[in-house]
């Protein structure tokens, strides 16, 4: 799977998050969409419902990744500032 | 089985007798899909039914049991977590192998079923998650310590499960059944039973349906308002 499959998930993830979020609140897609920083789009919950899509879309291509586990949360170098952070970092993992 | 987007999805843990079979078998006749799971096979025959034979205190083999759900459905409207193990002994003679087995299927698989059924609950829109707890909690029934507290950590998994979750639209709420006639309480002594009838508000023996019919109002759709609830049959409380 490349850069551009793995962020056709990603940003199919992102409209789910957009279903059920507010007009104002919308996440755009792009690479250098902020997801989890100071000024992104995600608290922390948000960042758990959003990798659960994202690990479901992958799912669906029969492709089990643990986005969501307590290393990659705590890394210092965060793997989900942004869509381009973690189309890097599912890359690592496939 | 076949299931499409407007399906009725549960899966049960500990299905294949007592009162795990009987909320799948009620839920098949309602026309829900039921996956069940038990270490033992299933006797239950119904087109809308499929049955996991497998250990739910492992990792892997509870995250394959999602993996071939997912051949089936891509989401679940309900997770029962209704498998359990009950140990009776006074608390000085409990050698610690049990402390450990009642721990590991009664904490350790609902995490495991919690965690992993994530996904698929939160795709599903409005779900619901119903833990089975005790009565032994509340009236902190002596003989019954590792049970108890077993059954403690998952009230406090329930509850804030409930929390955490409530922001995917998932409920999380349990049950504490009264004594029912089920596999579980088979040995334990009629006096016993007896005894702990008597600190119930209604002096009876619970039935299955007292435990369906609880299950229904958790899973209803109008209780769109009710997660992070403990509700014990009898008239118990803490």
């Amino acid at each position: 799977m490349n850069q551009s499959e793995i962020q056709d998930i990603i940003y199919q993830a992102i409209e789910m998050a957009n279903n059920v979020r507010e007009d104002d609140k919308q996440i755009p897609k792009g690479v250098d969409t902020a997801l989890y920083t100071k000024d992104g789009h995600l608290d922390s919950m948000g960042l758990v419902g959003f990798l659960i899509d994202v690990e479901e879309l992958f799912l669906d291509e029969d492709i089990q990744i643990a986005l969501s586990d307590e290393k990659a949360m705590s890394q210092k170098n965060s793997p989900f500032k942004t869509v381009q952070t973690l189309t890097d970092y599912i890359e690592t993992l496939l | 089985m076949t299931t499409d987007a407007s399906s009725k999805t549960l899966l049960i843990t500990g299905a294949s007798k007592g009162l795990g079979k009987v909320i799948a078998e009620y839920y098949l006749d309602k026309g829900w899909s039921v996956f069940g799971c038990a270490r033992s096979e299933s006797q239950i025959e119904h087109d809308n039914y499929q049955h996991f034979q497998l250990d739910i205190t492992s990792p892997e083999q509870v995250a394959t049991l999602f993996k071939d759900i997912r051949k089936y459905t891509k989401h679940l409207n309900a997770l029962i977590n209704n498998a359990g193990i009950a140990s009776m002994n006074a608390f000085a003679l409990t050698p610690s192998h049990t402390f450990e087995k009642v721990f590991a299927t009664n904490v350790h698989g609902t995490f495991l079923f919690c965690q992993k059924a994530l996904g698929m609950l939160k795709r599903a829109n409005s779900s619901c998650i119903i833990n089975m707890t005790t009565v032994a909690v509340p009236l902190q029934l002596e003989g019954e310590a590792v049970y108890a507290a077993s059954k403690s950590a998952v009230e406090t998994l329930t509850q804030i499960i409930a929390k955490e979750y409530g922001v995917f639209n998932i409920r999380c709420n349990a049950i504490g059944p009264s004594p029912i006639q089920t596999n579980l309480i088979r040995s334990v002594p009629k006096d016993k039973i007896d005894k702990l009838i008597d600190h119930q508000a209604i002096k009876e023996m619970a039935t299955p349906e007292d435990v369906t019919n609880l299950v229904d109002f958790f899973l209803s759709p109008a209780s769109k308002m009710i997660t992070g609830q403990i509700i014990y049959l009898g008239g118990i409380s803490k």
